[in-house]
């Protein structure tokens, strides 16, 4: 049976306590005496892409329906021709044509005029509020996606259960619930000169960390060994695409192969994070050509190839765009877009009710935008949060997750 | 109390075991340990033996600046880096040619040819050494070596917490060009002076200014502020005026005055800044000032205050013609005020400004925040209170000399105490600056080494967020950073790291008695803490390795990457 956390705490805790242990190991402690170190088939898992850089939500869904899109944007305004429509009033950039099939078959809804209560046009600021998950507070520690963790499944972790594919773990992921941060899974682990010298290198820093290592160096040491036999053990780097799936020499690609790899493997991954910048289109952002379109070429063409790769997994997978800010409605002099408010989300999956765009429009005439430039935000980027993670990881009280955010609105997205 | 402190002093300056705190006894030796792994960034080949030999606190106070520290070492290090031998100027000119060179080629229509452009430039600015990038590099690159070569330790590990409490983004905008001359000039010239200049200093930095944007703050629209002469007008987004100069003289931000090449590049950047004219108070400053610099964030402020003391500070800020700080009549909310009880009286200036920060300064609040926070780095994640109450005391005698309260912070006996010694874990960059000390490593001037602590977790100067880095082992041990720990410990014993040259000759002979060996390399390396655990695994693992030099550098690899040494 497992032993939940706070049950550990109770049992065990008050006496380590008065031995002097700090209550962050106590926490990781706990997680580790939970953790079950079994495959856990089948489970559910959120993918988060952070689009670093704010882009250009009107380029990617456009909203051709509004005729202040053609008026304000006459060089950067898609070839109407070349529009990918979706219903009435949307259509996808062509770049983003991988994903029509997704839409068709209604794994891919879209939330529009999405974004932050805060004002604030700085990208440090707005991502870092958005990866806290508590706009205009800067004094938060953690992640939104690490409280997620910390509060909930607690007996159901396992290495992988959250893991950010990059040098750096993440703000959205930064807390006290364990989380791993894997540049790139094939070298993850111990690396020797020799051949062969990994394993002998394995073998002795475990053993002088089992032996020598005291409160959290001991627990997420143990928790790196972990890792490193489970990836042995299951192999999930050997693990080719399936389904004719292709993916592109990028780094945004080379980490989704990664991640369904993990989801493969039934490592228990439940939270995958991963970013990709080059969004900051101030100059020469392009329409059908360029370097918006560039971009776009390069994240249809993964995430096609990621959904591919699932096939019937997607049932389980879920996984969610995001963006720090979107860019200004009208062109600027360069033929580029400002740092600008709301902006879209796109959410794939198997389990989500696809095929629609979400949110109530606000218009883009001059006097329905937000300072009288920006597309104004109708739904807060938390709504969208939260019912992912309801409606996809499970239930649980979000107000542990986004402190201070009473009533998320309902957007939809599971019915 | 005294009693007890003049016995500490006496027993370590004897050489004998003395009681501390916990009453657990500490060795001399322990005691040199102890003082490297928090007031330096540990010990190099035989320090602790030269520590005990001076008087280990004989060396503390020639850390403090009581005595001379030479530096030979360090001077010949520093020689090697341009950096410093940039002005604000320069480096405002630097920021506004590489601004224009890339809108430069961010104009070009042509996509393919648009990419090739720019990766020329790209190679082109790391080629170039009075590049931006290269120079902003080497900032980085100074703080390791300095770490790692300085005999002022001490002086780094304060330049190292002071640049964290007063946190700025290098990569945020004019920044690149402000951060050099805030870490030479603003924050090093005073990391072991007066609490109250160095707050002073930091306020009136381009770079913080920028950074936190006090520089864009002014008075709102139903303030007033004194014309010439001392008459009281409403300021309403009238043209400026006063001292002869417009209000907002330059777009914003970095583009005064105009870029050179070609007019659509000039142009490219204008818009890629987006001008727009400051509307109107910004409290980010303020704010931060109160919470993190100073009071803490319980230090009994309200939201009012915050608004208060922005309206003091309105109109401080830069000169973009020289990078320098400036004070603008014309934007200042003259009305009158009160910040936490304090009445300020309408018709100032700058001096109230001036007069608000010496008044946080010396806040019974500020002291106690900042001395828990020097607690926490240099005796516990969570510092005890006997720590912070010493460093109160000296702070109230000596009007806020950093000197003196580190001093009271080193000579309490929580300090010494055996619950507090090994407490800590070591941050990215005191693990890479230790392993190298610690094996006579002499780095190069590359940014290569700084790149390693950045992969550890620590880009140094590239905290986003005002809080800078963190001091608790929860804001550095997860399982991908530990691995990589192990993997740099690896490598450097082997000499495979990359910008740094090692020669383990110096720090441990080689030989095929793997008793002796490890026994010289807890000597040498773990300063004689290595467990019986460690050493017991070490042996086994050096028994299939026959070749004297091969298990050298496999023992060193295995003590730095293991548990003790991730600990101070």
């Amino acid at each position: 049976m497992p032993i939940s956390r706070r049950a550990f705490m109770k049992a065990g805790g008050l006496a380590l306590l008065s031995l002097g242990a700090d209550p962050i190991f106590l926490d990781r402690a706990a997680y580790a005496l939970g953790r079950s170190g079994r495959r856990i088939a089948g489970r559910k898992t959120l993918v988060c892409l952070f689009q670093r850089g704010a882009v250009d939500g009107l380029s990617m869904i456009v909203p051709a329906g509004d005729s202040w899109y053609w008026q304000e944007r006459q060089r950067i305004a898609l070839p109407k021709e070349q529009l990918i429509p979706l219903d009435g009033m949307f259509a996808l950039h062509p770049r983003l044509a991988p994903l029509k099939p997704l839409w068709d078959q209604h794994n891919m809804a879209i939330v529009h005029a999405v974004g932050s209560p805060s004002t604030t046009r700085s990208h440090f600021d707005a991502q870092d509020y958005m990866e806290s998950g508590t706009p205009d507070v800067k004094a938060t520690p953690d992640g939104w996606a690490n409280r997620y963790c910390a509060h909930a499944e607690e007996h159901a972790n396992t290495p992988f259960r959250a893991v950010a594919f990059g040098p750096q773990l993440p703000r959205t992921l930064a807390g006290s619930a364990p989380s791993l941060a894997i540049d790139d899974l094939r070298t993850f682990g111990l690396r020797a000169a020799q051949a062969g010298g990994e394993q002998k290198l394995t073998r002795a820093f475990e053993e002088l960390y089992q032996g020598a290592a005291t409160g959290l160096v001991a627990s997420s040491s143990a928790e790196s060994f972990e890792a490193i036999q489970m990836l042995k053990s299951a192999n999930p780097t050997s693990l080719p695409p399936s389904n004719g799936a292709v993916y592109s020499r990028t780094k945004l690609a080379t980490s989704l192969s990664q991640i369904a790899q993990l989801i493969k493997a039934d490592l228990g991954l439940q939270i995958a994070f991963v970013d990709v910048g080059g969004w900051d289109t101030h100059v020469n952002q392009g329409s059908d050509q360029g370097q918006l379109a560039s971009r776009l070429d390069e994240l249809s063409g993964a995430l096609g190839a990621f959904t591919t790769d699932l096939g019937a997994r997607m049932r389980d997978v879920v996984l969610i765009t995001m963006s720090e800010f979107g860019r200004t409605v009208k062109e600027n002099g360069t033929s580029g877009t400002d740092h600008g408010h709301g902006t879209a989300m796109m959410v794939l999956g198997g389990e989500v009710k696809g095929g629609q765009v979400y949110g109530r429009w606000p218009g883009l005439a001059p006097d329905q935008r937000y300072e009288g430039r920006d597309l104004a935000v109708t739904t807060d980027f938390r709504s969208v949060f939260s019912e992912v993670i309801q409606g996809h990881l499970g239930p649980i009280d979000v107000s542990q997750v986004f402190p201070g955010f009473a009533q998320p609105a309902k957007v939809g997205l599971f019915g | 109390m005294r009693i007890r402190i003049e016995f500490l002093v006496v027993g370590l300056a004897a050489g004998i075991a003395i009681p501390t705190a916990a009453q657990a006894p500490m060795t001399t030796r322990d005691s040199a340990r102890h003082v490297l792994n928090r007031l330096a960034y540990g010990a190099t080949t035989d320090e602790v033996d030269q520590v005990i030999h001076e008087g280990v606190l004989k060396w503390v106070d020639r850390q403090l600046g009581f005595a001379d520290v030479h530096d030979p070492a360090l001077t010949t290090g520093e020689a090697r880096f341009d950096v410093l031998h940039e002005s604000n100027d320069d480096m405002q000119a630097l920021l506004q040619k590489t601004q224009a060179r890339n809108a430069q080629v961010q104009s070009i229509g042509d996509s393919v040819e648009r990419q090739q452009a720019m990766d020329q430039l790209r190679a082109e600015q790391r080629g170039d050494r009075r590049s931006l990038a290269v120079l902003d590099n080497q900032l980085a690159a100074l703080v390791v070596v300095r770490a790692v070569a300085s005999d002022h330790q001490l002086d780094e590990i304060l330049c190292d917490f002071w640049t964290n409490h007063f946190n700025v983004f290098i990569n945020k905008g004019q920044d690149r060009a402000y951060f050099a001359d805030y870490l030479e000039h603003t924050i090093r010239a005073r990391a072991l002076g007066r609490f109250e200049d160095l707050l002073l200093a930091t306020a009136r930095s381009p770079a913080m200014l920028f950074y936190l944007d006090q520089s864009e703050s002014v008075a709102d629209a139903s303030a007033t502020r004194m014309a010439p002469g001392g008459r009281r007008i409403a300021i309403n987004g009238r043209p400026g005026f006063g001292r002869g100069r417009p209000l907002f003289p330059d777009p914003r931000p970095g583009v005064y005055p105009p870029p050179s090449g070609t007019g659509a590049a000039a142009t490219a950047t204008r818009q890629q800044v987006a001008p727009r004219a400051p509307r109107g108070l910004n409290e980010n400053y303020a704010r931060e000032l109160m919470e993190l610099h100073t009071l803490g964030v319980d230090g009994g402020y309200t939201q009012q205050d915050v608004i208060n003391v922005a309206r003091i500070l309105t109109g401080w800020g830069i000169d973009r013609r020289d990078a320098s700080f400036t004070f603008r009549a014309a934007a200042h909310d003259e009305d009158a005020k009160t910040v936490m009880g304090q009445p300020f009286d309408a018709g100032h200036g700058e001096d109230e400004g001036v007069r608000l920060l010496k008044m946080l300064a010396t806040s019974p609040a500020t002291m106690h925040h900042v001395s828990a926070q020097l607690c926490a780095r240099f005796v516990n994640d969570v510092p005890p209170d006997g720590c912070i109450d010493d460093a109160v005391q000296a702070w109230k005698k000596s009007g806020g000399e950093i000197r003196d309260v580190v001093r009271a912070i080193i000579r309490s006996p929580d300090f010494w105490a055996s619950a507090n010694v090994q407490s800590k874990v070591k941050t990215p960059l005191e693990f890479v600056a230790s392993a190298v000390r610690a094996v006579g490593g002499v780095p190069d001037s590359t940014p290569r080494l700084a790149q390693r602590v950045a992969q550890l977790g620590e880009p140094l100067f590239q905290h986003q967020t005002p809080d800078g880095y963190g001091e608790r082992q929860e804001d550095w041990v997860n399982s991908g950073a530990l691995l990589a720990r192990m993997n740099f410990a690896v490598q450097l014993a082997s000499g495979r790291v990359a910008g740094v040259a090692v020669d383990l000759d110096r720090v441990v002979s080689a030989t095929d008695d793997h008793a002796a060996l490890v026994t010289a390399v807890d000597h040498a390396i773990l300063g004689g803490a290595m467990t019986a655990q460690t050493r017991q695994t070490i042996l086994k693992e050096l028994a299939d390795v026959p070749d004297p030099r091969a298990a050298r550098a496999l023992a060193v690899g295995l003590a730095i990457g293991g548990p003790e040494f991730q600990r101070q």
